[in-house]
C-alpha cells in the first residue's frame, strides 16, 4: 500500500491543476487565518486603547467633583467580551453583534441595544474567517479536486489501460482520491498549525479544531466518491456535487434559519430601545410621586428617602432611568430567551447541514457563538446593576463623594466562558 | 504442436435485448498476430473488453494462457499488455515519466537502461524522451505506448485500433515493431478498421459481422493474406 501511495503522490505532484488547487487551498487557509488574527488583534487593541481612554477620561470627569449624580451621569465604564485564544478561527458573533459597550448609570436597555446588528452585510454574506473557509469553501475545493478522477481518465482513453495495468483494478482511483485529499488536508492544516503555535492553543483546542477539519474533509471526500462512482460522466458528476453543496451549505441553513425565525419571533433591539426611551421621556411629565412610588415598589429600602422636594433631584432622575429599564426588560428577556431558543432549534438544522454544524462547533469552541454573546450581555447587565447599587446610597442619602468613595467604584470583570 | 494462448469459446455478450457478441469462437496461437476486423458496431471493441474483463459475457468463455478471464480477472490481466486506441498517455509527463508510472502501476520494476533500450527499439529520438508528451506527434506517442507494452514483457499484447490517425510512415514503423515483437514470441491480438495494415502483418484475420464471426482468413507460409479478398468480404459483410 505504501508503494501505491508513494507512486500516486509522485504522480499527483506532477499534475499542474492539482498543484494550483493545493496552492489555492493553502493561500485561502492562510488568508482566512490572517483575517481572523488581524480582526481579533484589532479588537484587542481597541480594548487596550479604550481602557486607556476611559481611564484618562475618568480622571478629568471626577476632578474636583463630589456630586454623585453628576459623577454617575458623566462617568463611562468599559464593558467588553475579551476574545478567547481560538476566536481568530471563528469570528462568529464578534463581527455581528456588539462585544463592547461604554456604559454609564443611565438607563441600560438603550445603551445595550443601540448597536445591535452593527454589521448587517456580514450577517448576509458571512466573514472570510477560517470557519467560513472550512465550512463553505473547502467542499468546493474538494469537489474541484475529485469530481474528475475517473471521468478524466475515461475521457482521455486511459481508464481501461489503468485498470488493466494495476493489480488493484479500479480501486487504484480510491488511492488516487485519498492521496489528493491528503495533499489538500496538508495545505489546509499547515497554516492552522502555524497559527495554533503562534496563538499558544491548548492541545485540546488544537485537537478539537483538527477533528472538525478532518470531519469536513472526509465527509466531502465520501460524497465525491459516492457521486462519481454512481455518475461516471464528469460534468454531470460535478453539477450533481455542486447542487449537493448548494443544498447542504446554502439552502438548508437559509431555509432552516427562516423557518426557525418565523416560528420563534423575538422583539428586536430597536423596539426595546424605543420602549425604554419613551418611558424615560414620559417620566419628565409624570408627577414625581408616580415615578418614586414605582421605584420604591422595587427598592423599599429607600422609602424614607424617596420624597422629592426640588424641581430636579438626581435620585428622581436615576429612578425614572431605572423605570425605563423596567418597562423594557420583559422585551429584553424575551429577546434573550428567543435567541437561546433559536440557537437550540438551529442545532437540529445543523444535523442536516455539515456547514452549519462546523460553524456552530467552531464558534462554540472559539467562544464566539450566540450563547457567549448572551453571557457577555448578562455580565454587562450585572455590572450595570453593581453600578446602581453603588451609587444609590450616595444619591438617596445625598452624600458627597470623596476620592476614597470613588476608589470603591465597581470595576468590570469580563465573564469567563 | 503449437499451443493457443488466447481462446474465445462460444462467446456471447448481451446488452439489454441486443446480442453484441453472438457465439464467437477463435483461438490465437503463441507468437501469432491476430487481427479482428469489422465495421462500426460489429463487436470488435466488445471482444477486446471481454478479454480485459471489463465486459462480462452472458455465456461462453474468454481464456488467456489457460486462465478464464471471468474467474480471475486480475490474473488474466497480468498476462496482458494493453494498448488502447490513440494511446493517450499523460500529456504533461515525459516518455520516461509515463513509462515509469505505468510500470509502477503494474508493480513491474525496470531499470532506466531497460527503459532506454525499449525506447531505442521503437526509435524514439533520445532528445524527445524528457519532453512532455504534449509536444509529441501521435506516432511518437504510439511509440511510447508500444515501448511501455514491450517493457511489461507480457505474453499477450492487446491493441485497440493501433494505427488509427497515424500517417503511412508511422504505420510502417509501427508494423515493423509489431512483427519484431511477434518474432520474439509475443502474441498480438488487435482490433482494427485498417484492412490493408492488418493483412500486411497478421497471421490470421477474423471478420466480425453484427457480433458473429463471418469468416477467418489465414496466411499460408510466407504468403500474406490477400487484402483484396478480405476487403471484398468486408464490403459484403456490411449491411446494405
Amino acid at each position: 500500500m505504501l508503494h501505491e501511495l508513494r507512486r500516486e503522490l509522485n504522480h499527483a505532484l506532477k499534475e499542474p491543476a492539482l498543484r494550483w488547487l493545493v496552492l489555492i487551498a493553502f493561500s485561502l487557509s492562510t488568508i482566512a487565518l490572517l483575517i481572523g488574527a488581524l480582526t481579533i488583534s484589532h479588537q484587542k487593541d481597541m480594548v487596550l486603547r479604550l481602557e486607556a481612554a476611559v481611564t484618562a477620561e475618568r480622571l478629568l470627569t471626577i476632578k474636583d467633583k463630589t456630586d454623585p449624580g453628576d459623577i454617575a451621569y458623566n462617568l463611562f465604564h468599559l464593558t467588553f467580551d475579551p476574545p478567547t485564544d481560538l476566536a481568530f478561527m471563528a469570528l462568529g458573533q464578534r463581527n455581528e453583534r456588539p462585544w463592547l459597550h461604554r456604559l454609564r448609570m443611565l438607563a441600560l436597555e438603550g445603551q445595550i441595544h443601540e448597536t445591535n446588528d452593527s454589521n448587517p452585510e456580514i450577517l448576509i454574506l458571512g466573514q472570510l474567517d477560517f470557519t467560513f473557509f472550512l465550512s463553505v469553501l473547502v467542499p468546493l475545493i474538494i469537489i474541484s479536486l475529485l469530481f474528475d478522477i475517473e471521468g478524466r481518465e475515461r475521457r482521455e482513453g486511459r481508464y481501461e489501460l489503468i485498470c488493466a495495468a494495476s493489480p488493484l483494478g479500479s480501486r487504484v482511483f480510491h488511492i488516487r482520491a485519498a492521496v489528493k485529499s491528503l495533499l489538500l488536508t496538508a495545505a489546509i492544516i499547515l497554516p492552522f498549525i502555524a497559527a495554533a503555535i503562534s496563538n499558544n492553543l491548548t492541545i485540546l483546542a488544537f485537537l478539537s479544531v483538527l477533528g472538525l477539519i478532518f470531519f469536513q474533509i472526509v465527509l466531502w471526500v465520501i460524497f465525491c466518491r459516492i457521486v462519481t462512482c454512481i455518475i461516471p460522466e464528469a460534468v454531470t458528476a460535478a453539477l450533481s456535487l455542486v447542487t449537493l453543496w448548494l443544498l447542504l451549505t446554502v439552502l438548508t441553513p437559509i431555509i432552516g434559519k427562516t423557518a426557525v425565525e418565523n416560528s420563534l419571533p423575538v422583539p428586536n433591539g430597536g423596539t426595546i430601545l424605543l420602549t425604554q426611551r419613551e418611558t424615560v421621556n414620559a417620566a419628565w411629565d409624570l408627577p414625581k410621586e408616580t415615578t418614586m412610588d414605582a421605584f420604591i415598589h422595587i427598592y423599599p429600602e429607600w422609602k424614607a428617602q424617596a420624597t422629592i422636594n426640588r424641581p430636579f433631584e438626581w435620585k428622581w432622575y436615576y429612578a425614572f432611568q431605572e423605570m425605563g429599564d423596567q418597562a423594557a426588560q420583559p422585551k429584553s428577556w424575551a429577546l434573550y430567551q428567543g435567541m437561546t431558543d433559536r440557537h437550540e432549534a438551529m442545532a437540529l438544522v445543523a444535523l442536516l447541514s455539515p456547514a452549519l454544524f462546523i460553524e456552530r462547533a467552531m464558534t462554540e469552541l472559539a467562544g464566539t457563538d450566540v450563547l457567549q454573546h448572551l453571557r457577555y450581555v448578562r455580565c454587562a447587565r450585572a455590572f450595570h446593576a453593581d453600578l446602581r447599587h453603588f451609587y444609590y446610597p450616595y444619591l438617596f442619602n445625598e452624600k458627597a463623594m470623596s476620592e476614597n468613595d470613588l476608589a470603591q467604584l465597581p470595576e468590570f470583570e469580563p465573564c469567563a466562558i | 504442436m503449437t499451443k493457443s494462448l488466447v481462446t474465445a469459446s462460444k462467446l456471447c455478450v448481451e446488452r439489454g435485448n441486443r446480442r453484441v457478441l453472438d457465439n464467437i469462437s477463435f483461438t490465437i496461437n503463441k507468437g501469432d498476430i491476430f487481427a479482428l476486423l469489422g465495421g462500426n458496431g460489429a463487436g470488435k471493441s466488445t471482444t477486446l473488453l471481454t478479454f480485459l474483463g471489463f465486459v462480462k459475457p452472458s455465456s461462453g468463455e474468454a481464456i488467456i494462457n489457460g486462465i478464464k478471464v471471468e474467474e480471475d480477472i486480475q490474473a488474466a490481466r497480468g498476462q496482458i499488455a494493453y494498448l488502447p486506441e490513440s494511446a493517450n498517455l499523460y500529456a504533461h509527463l515525459s516518455a520516461y515519466e509515463n513509462i515509469e508510472y505505468f510500470l509502477s502501476l503494474a508493480q513491474i520494476s525496470r531499470s532506466s537502461q531497460e527503459i532506454s533500450l525499449s525506447l531505442d527499439d521503437v526509435k524514439l529520438a533520445p532528445k524527445m524522451r524528457i519532453e512532455p508528451l504534449s509536444s509529441y506527434s501521435k506516432g511518437m506517442r504510439q511509440k511510447v505506448a508500444i515501448a511501455l507494452a514491450m517493457l511489461r514483457r507480457s505474453p499477450l499484447l492487446l491493441l485497440d485500433e493501433p494505427t488509427s490517425g497515424l500517417d503511412p510512415v508511422a504505420i510502417d514503423e509501427f508494423n515493423t515493431i509489431l512483427k519484431a515483437l511477434a518474432d520474439a514470441g509475443t502474441t498480438i491480438f488487435m482490433v482494427t478498421h485498417d484492412v490493408y495494415g492488418a493483412c500486411e502483418i497478421a497471421k490470421r484475420v477474423g471478420l466480425l459481422q453484427q457480433g458473429k464471426m463471418a469468416s477467418v482468413f489465414e496466411a499460408v507460409g510466407e504468403t500474406k493474406i490477400s487484402a483484396e479478398a478480405v476487403h471484398q468480404a468486408f464490403r459484403q459483410s456490411q449491411p446494405s
